[in-house]
């Protein structure tokens, strides 16, 4: 018992930060009906960003997102610009595949360069502290972790909601003919949605760089989590993503503790061929 | 490489080695070294999976043949390392072997790094009569091999590391053995045998196994186990760990403030600078691994070799990898052989080996008919930030403390 309520708070926590991951795959989807595949590199990128302000400057990873998100969201659009937007032929969503996977093996290779092959983690003075509550560990990095995931997905919602923008992004979504028709500068809310995917994964990396270590081969297991996240939640649904991170990690964390661990990485994939046979759209996906 | 262009190099080399014997030992020397020099062929995985450590293996053969270079050479031939990359591939490493015999014609070659390279690279080797002194390949699939011509250069087989601390906790008094243990465990071939092992021997000895886990390779999350771990309050808990693993187990016990009285990890924690980095230093009191060198080691020419890495490659004697140690050592096995036999070629080589021991850096080392390794390795713990040698007598620089301290010192 437990440690079904360890493992409960452990998913909890953790899934908090898949979400974060995932909700700027879901976003770029959403309003490009791009499947985003540098995605993960783009948060072991940001975990490096941070690591290198953290090493160089003593710059806490939390305090560093700011700067990197900055960074990153420009490097967003920048890639934008000059790789999905001269895709203008029918098949964009496809070639799109392709292109991000060039631009993840690019950054895998550029940080392969920079920062060698050794894994690297970011160790704060805190790193190892937790607090005890009713006999239950509860780490401060992963609470904060948590924390900091909740206040940038809470964020991300309120720009989509409350501003000009995000209700450009939102039409994009939902219809990106009638948008064009009403006068949302569709290539415009692209670049812009790119980046706020690239901005949202600075964030993501630096909490991803604070709970593992990582090199620059950690793209390809975050990949297909964020994927497996997405496909599962809904693509394009920011509140799908949310729940299917949560489902993700709090399964996984559940079998690891109460049947064993070798089980725990199989988990999510079960569970999303399951979801997948009755809800082919994901749990918040809109019917083709 | 054109005919010129080595013959010009070879010139270069021997002017170089006249120098060096003319300050070092005066005229006596300059017929000898007038010969042609001693050439080493080696692959090392300079880019790939296994670049940090294939680097080390390169900075030993080369710290090497400088040192003995400094001293007139092997039977006054100057020592010539031919280091090429096999980018951590299989496939490139037997290319690079059958490049280094045929077309370079080297007159001696050493192995790369990981046992997935050894095994390969060996069968070139025996293919073409050469030694085959590797530093770097310790699995079970090398030894399976039967080789006559491999010689393993530590000072045993890697599923055997953690004899050494059975042996300890097994030499305490009744009183102050542990009565349970938990086995946390990487599905590796490196890893989990070792942990095995030591489980074999503790269990015969009545010491309960009260937790055991075998956990995949992606487990980044320690947390979910050392829950466990710590719910069943072992005495000892005995880690069968590569690296990063071992960094998770020790933060999460950390994290859980559980602190066993005996812990010992197989790998991981004993790299010198990574590991209290990773974890903090403060956490690393009293943990246990096994190595086979180490700072202020009395083993023959350990000093020297210590001096020369800081002196080549910067640094503090704390910081050198275990791994250019072995590298260093395969070395100093040509020496010796050649200084007893008075000659080296790849039949003394290997026929000499497998008699008698031969000290290195590494303490005395003898192999059976397969290239296994006789001996032990030694218990290491850390204390105060540092890793010494505790057990056996012979090498020890340090009692052991246990209880191991609780966390943070």
């Amino acid at each position: 018992m437990h440690a079904l309520v360890q493992g409960l708070i452990l998913g909890v926590l953790t899934g908090g930060v898949y979400a974060l991951m995932a909700s700027g795959q879901t976003l770029v989807f959403g309003i490009m009906k791009v499947v985003n595949l540098a995605q993960g590199a783009l948060v072991v990128l940001g975990a490096y960003l941070s690591y290198q302000l953290f090493v160089s400057y003593g710059i806490d990873p939390f305090l560093a997102i700011p700067v990197t998100a900055v960074v990153m969201f420009a490097l967003g659009v920048g890639v934008h610009l000059a790789v999905l937007r001269p895709l203008r032929r029918e098949d964009r969503a496809e070639l799109s595949l392709l292109v991000t996977f060039a631009v993840a093996l690019l950054i895998e290779g550029v940080i392969g360069v920079v920062w060698n092959t050794t894994r690297r983690s970011i160790n704060t003075s805190y790193a190892n502290d937790s607090w005890t509550v009713a006999g239950y560990q509860i780490t401060v990095v992963r609470f904060a972790a948590f924390a900091l995931s909740a206040a940038a997905l809470g964020l991300l919602i309120l720009l989509l909601h409350r501003t000009r923008f995000g209700r450009a992004v939102r039409a994009t979504v939902q219809n990106p003919e009638s948008a064009r028709l009403l006068g949302v500068r569709a290539e415009r809310v692209a670049a812009l949605g790119f980046g706020l995917g690239a901005a949202t994964a600075a964030a993501a990396g630096s909490v991803y760089g604070l709970l593992y270590p990582f090199n620059a081969g950690s793209h390809y297991d975050l990949i297909s989590l964020l994927l497996s996240i997405v496909v599962l939640g809904g693509l394009g649904s920011i509140g799908g993503a949310i729940a299917g991170a949560m489902i993700i990690s709090v399964s996984s964390a559940v079998v690891a503790s109460t049947i064993s661990p070798s089980w725990a990485p199989m988990t999510f994939f079960v569970l999303l061929l399951a979801v997948l046979l009755v809800r082919p759209q994901g749990l918040f996906g809109r019917p083709a | 490489m054109s005919t010129n262009n080595r013959f010009w190099r070879a010139g270069l080399a021997t002017g170089a080695a006249l120098a060096l014997a003319a300050c070092s030992s005066g005229a006596a020397k300059t017929t000898k070294a007038a010969e042609a020099p001693l050439v080493i062929g080696a692959s090392v995985s300079l880019t790939g999976d296994f670049a940090d450590s294939g680097k080390a293996v390169k900075a030993g053969y080369e710290l090497w043949a400088d040192t003995v270079n400094a001293k007139g050479g092997v039977l006054g031939r100057t020592v010539q390392m031919k280091i090429v990359d096999d980018t951590s591939s299989p496939n490139q490493v037997v290319t690079n072997y059958q490049n280094l015999i045929n077309k370079d014609k080297v007159d001696l070659v050493f192995g790369p790094f990981s046992s997935l390279l050894t095994v390969p690279s060996s069968q070139v080797a025996k293919r073409y009569g050469y030694a085959f002194l590797e530093p770097a390949g310790g699995g079970p699939a090398v030894f399976a091999q039967k080789l006559p011509n491999l010689f393993f250069v530590q000072p045993a087989p890697v599923v055997k590391q953690g004899d050494v601390f059975a042996d300890w906790v097994l030499s305490l008094p009744a009183a102050q053995r542990p009565a349970t243990a938990a086995y946390t465990e990487l599905d590796d071939p490196f890893a989990t045998p070792v942990a095995e092992d030591i489980r074999a021997r503790f269990e015969a000895a009545g010491i309960r196994t009260v937790y055991k886990q075998v956990y995949p390779a992606e487990t980044q999350d320690f947390s979910t186990i050392m829950t466990k771990v710590a719910a069943a309050k072992p005495d000892v808990l005995v880690g069968g760990t590569q690296s990063e693993d071992a960094y998770g187990q020790v933060k999460s016990l950390v994290q859980l403030k559980f602190s066993p009285k005996f812990m010992f990890l197989s790998n991981g924690a004993n790299s010198p600078v990574e590991f209290p980095d990773k974890v903090g230093a403060a956490n690393t009191a009293g943990i246990m691994s096994s190595g086979d060198w180490f700072p202020a080691s009395k083993a023959h020419g350990s000093d020297e070799f210590a001096a020369a890495y800081v002196k080549k490659y910067g640094g503090t004697t704390d910081t050198i990898d275990n791994t250019s140690a072995e590298a260093y050592a395969a070395g100093q096995l040509v020496e010796e052989v050649a200084a007893k036999t008075g000659k080296i070629d790849n039949a003394t080589v290997i026929a000499t080996l497998h008699q008698g021991t031969w000290p290195t850096v590494l303490g005395d080392l003898s192999w059976d008919a397969v290239g296994q390794p006789s001996g032990s390795f030694a218990l290491i713990q850390w204390q105060n930030g540092k890793l010494v040698p505790v057990y056996p007598a012979g090498v020890a620089q340090a009692q052991p403390v246990s209880p191991k301290p609780a966390w943070g010192g």
